[in-house]
């Protein structure tokens, strides 16, 4: 390990109602590899796209290279040698390897591209890093991973001495992987600094040198990872503080019906030979970090995506549901994490929106009934305390806990008894989430049965009776409320230590 | 400005409406003093021709653009509905009534081709309508024997069918058009069809998750549409009696040209029947007053290809601005 190439010092970042960084401190040395860790919304992205120009911060310092800096984007941060390896690749299919790593920056001669030139520069990068990719391959022929290995090659080629990856395992194989690391290992012998964001606890351990925790905006500490363990790491992680209200029994009796059992679902990468039980009145929570399948596993059983294989039964009886038509058919209700893009339609009304799933009840004749779906709307809007001049006002106008609750409305006019609530409070103020929070406790007390998807710990012991936790697509365990803890839920919620 | 806006029977008949209500009565009185004898029945009458098969058309088009599509075969296919059934009246002699049948038939089929390709088989709307135009010209010529067809005239006996345009002097299409728009604003607004329609205009995903079959409502559309044109070719020889194969696109434009004037948005989600009709009868008396003053036809394609940018362009920063 070199001299500290890169120090973030009391970085300061606040978003209208968040204050997403809390005087966070971190640093990078030349030929380190250093892990940056902690829940989902604990400020990791943020803090790296300060770093990286694409936000600016409110007070802090950075320190590159010695010199106090400042950069405006990402062009800025590339050209001084800062560069991201994205998650999500940014790759263009139909050109090839070479031109994909340099574009924008084409070589030329003349006003011709010179393919040639920029083959014999790709292959000189990949050498470099001892991989063995055809320059000439056209891009969406390569395996993910070849393709992330390209982007590691283009952010060489900027002269980076400092790259982050961001979740870069995420969408690789145990073999990609190795391949990955290997090139890491390289990247930290030519003495790069580099930042490497996962959350998979096993990768920590065998790749990084040290490990920066962050909680809620905060800095909490940096470790030497060798000198750590898993639990040390995860106590940092969720800290000792004392959650708002959480719950400490199970509302459910002990034998209650099983209205909903998911038997070996498997529905792509995602969703993994899933399995659980959802009681009458229960509100089961899922928990789990990003990507672990919690959204895809819902969207399966909702018939929003196709399924491969696993049984559903309702009130003991099997059911096939291959589109939301059978799921809704079967009483099943889905409010998405997305209410814009898969909740409500936008252009229409309060009234039209809460009739949408259940028109053919508010028919009279071929026409619609537009008395008695006002009324419906209505008492819904009161019932639910939607805040509205009118039934008639567009959805467009409404606040987000205020969509939230006309997507509400729509199932329970639906008279589903089956609600899978997806992330059923992101981007909405806090007391519009306390409302929303009364409302599934009078909904599961009404008898109305919940999936409660959350990313948010408070959220989940505060409102769960029984805990699904998922990691990677899989079901890694199910905790009573009465056992629930953080550490407890977090641990399954990480991959082990192999 | 905003106080008019903001008045309750302005907010019922909507603003964009009085407008063009406006714009209409504004050309005709400039039609009137520039053109000599343009004010009078004849030319009103003339006009009305004009926009009888174009108001079917455009009232069609209205349907798939709510959906968030768009269709360019609309006036091929009403050439070869007319084509067809036409050559069947002509050549093989069947009864005008069954004609006029087929030619529905025509455009319901080709509706349904669309339809199914866009919503079942989720091919762009721009190249299934590119396509289904060029079949539609296609199929015409060879059935036809690319050989133009005549209906019959008014004093023939086959000719009876000519009283849907008018009865002596009285403009029967214009009550059969207003009819026929009443229902299609009624389909639009009070019926499942077109809550869905439109709903899924908007945003289709949060329709589909909402347990509603989208594909079905979104070929309804097209269908709704392909029967309207089929309904303008019958208006369309009624009218101009003689249709020739290998035509009928130029009326694509102004058929889209009412309806986004009208204030149907080409994002979808947004109709307004009432807008299409009025914006109809604006391009027909645009065509009529430009025939009447005597310049180059051909400025009205310039016009009305002017009309769809700016109406379009008047929709995307109206967006723009409540986001």
């Amino acid at each position: 390990m070199g001299d500290v190439i890169l120090t973030m010092k009391d970085i300061d970042k606040s978003f209208p109602g968040v204050h997403a960084l809390d005087h966070v401190n971190f640093e990078v040395k030349r030929g380190e590899v250093h892990a940056l860790m902690g829940e989902n919304g604990a400020g990791k992205s943020t803090l790296m796209k300060v770093l990286t120009g694409i936000y600016t911060k409110d007070s802090g310092t950075i320190t590159y290279e010695g010199k106090e800096t400042e950069f405006h984007n990402t062009r800025e941060a590339q050209d001084a040698g800062v560069v991201i390896v994205h998650q999500e690749l940014n790759m263009l299919g139909h050109l090839t390897v070479a031109q994909n790593i340099f574009i924008g920056r084409e070589f030329k001669t003349g006003i011709r591209i010179d393919d040639k030139k920029m083959n014999d520069e790709a292959k000189k990068l990949f050498d470099r890093l001892h991989i063995d990719i055809d320059p000439t391959e056209t891009m969406s022929n390569l395996t993910v991973g070849k393709q992330q290995m390209c982007e590691i090659a283009k952010a060489i080629s900027h002269e980076a001495k400092v790259i982050i990856f961001d979740e870069p395992s995420a969408a690789l194989t145990e073999a990609e992987i190795e391949e990955l690391f290997k090139i890491i290992r390289d990247l930290r012998k030519q003495n790069l600094g580099i930042v490497y964001i996962s959350h998979r606890m096993d990768e920590i351990k065998v790749i990084t040198d040290r490990v920066t925790v962050m909680r809620d905006g905060t800095y909490v500490g940096t470790l030497i990872t060798n000198e750590c363990t898993k639990d040390d790491i995860i106590n940092m992680m969720v800290g000792r503080v004392i959650y708002e209200d959480p719950k400490t029994e199970s509302a459910v009796p002990e034998n209650a019906p099983v209205v909903l059992k998911v038997e070996h679902l498997h529905a792509g990468k995602m969703v993994q030979d899933v399995s659980f039980e959802l009681r009458k009145g229960e509100i089961l929570g899922f928990s789990g970090l990003m990507g672990a399948g919690r959204t895809e596993t819902a969207r399966a059983i909702f018939g929003a995506d196709p399924k491969e294989s696993g049984d559903i039964y309702i009130n003991g009886q099997k059911v096939t549901i291959n589109n939301p038509q059978d799921a809704v058919k079967c009483g099943i209700g889905y409010l998405s994490e997305d209410r814009k893009r898969y909740g409500i339609v936008v252009q229409k009304t309060v009234a039209e929106n809460s009739t949408m799933a259940c028109l053919e009840n508010y028919m009279s004749g071929l026409f619609i009934n537009k008395k008695a779906e006002k009324k419906v709307a209505e008492e819904y809007v009161e019932s639910l305390a939607t805040k509205t001049p009118s039934v008639e006002q567009l959805v467009v106008n409404l606040s987000g806990g205020n969509q939230q609750k006309v997507v509400i409305a729509k199932w329970l006019i639906n008279d589903c008894d089956i609600l899978i609530f997806d992330e059923p409070t992101r981007g909405i103020d806090v007391g519009a989430k306390n409302e929303i929070y009364k409302l599934m406790s009078r909904l599961a007390d009404e008898g109305k049965s919940i999936i409660m998807i959350s990313s948010e710990m408070t959220e989940i012991l505060r409102m769960s009776d029984r805990i699904v936790v998922m990691c990677e697509g899989r079901k890694t365990g199910e905790v009573k409320i009465e056992e629930a803890t953080q550490e407890v839920i977090m641990n399954l919620a990480t991959r082990d230590i192999n | 400005m905003e106080k008019i806006k903001q008045h309750p029977i302005v907010k019922k008949l909507g603003f964009n409406r009085i407008v063009l209500c406006a714009v209409l009565i504004l050309m005709y009185i400039l039609f009137s003093l520039t053109s000599k004898g343009f004010a009078g029945l004849p030319r009103i009458l003339s006009a009305l021709n004009y926009a009888y098969f174009l108001g079917f058309l455009s009232l069609g088009v209205t349907f798939v653009i709510a959906t968030g599509g768009i269709d360019f075969s609309i006036g091929p296919v009403m050439f070869c509905a007319a084509l067809v059934s036409g050559f069947c009246l002509t050549s093989h002699g069947m009864p005008v009534v069954l004609c006029l049948v087929i030619s529905i038939l025509v455009g319901f089929l080709f509706g349904c081709f669309n339809g199914y390709l866009v919503a079942y088989w989720t091919v762009p709307p721009f190249i299934v309508s590119m396509a289904s135009m060029n079949i539609a010209k296609g199929l015409a010529s060879v059935f036809t024997k690319t050989q133009s067809v005549s209906w019959p005239q008014a004093a023939e006996a086959a000719g009876w069918f000519r009283k849907i345009v008018k009865v002596g002097n009285f403009p029967v299409g214009l009550v059969i058009f207003i009819v026929a728009a009443v229902i299609c604003s009624l389909l639009l607004n009070n019926t499942r069809a077109g809550r869905y329609i439109l709903s899924l205009g908007s945003n289709k995903e949060a329709v589909r998750l909402s347990g509603v079959n989208v594909r079905k409502w979104e070929m309804l559309a097209y269908v709704i549409c392909g029967t309207l044109v089929g309904i303008a070719a019958i208006f369309y020889v009624a009218a101009y009696t003689t249709v020739q194969p290998g035509y009928g696109d130029q009326y694509n434009n102004e058929a889209i040209a009412g309806c986004v004037m009208g204030g149907t948005s080409m994002a979808g989600g947004l109709a307004s029947i009432g807008g299409t009709v009025i914006g109809v009868f604006i391009i027909s008396l645009l065509q009529e007053g430009i025939l009447a003053i005597g310049i180059n036809k051909n400025y009205q394609l310039v016009i009305t290809g002017l009309i769809v940018i700016v109406a379009v362009y008047a929709d995307v920063v109206a967006r723009r601005r409540k986001n």
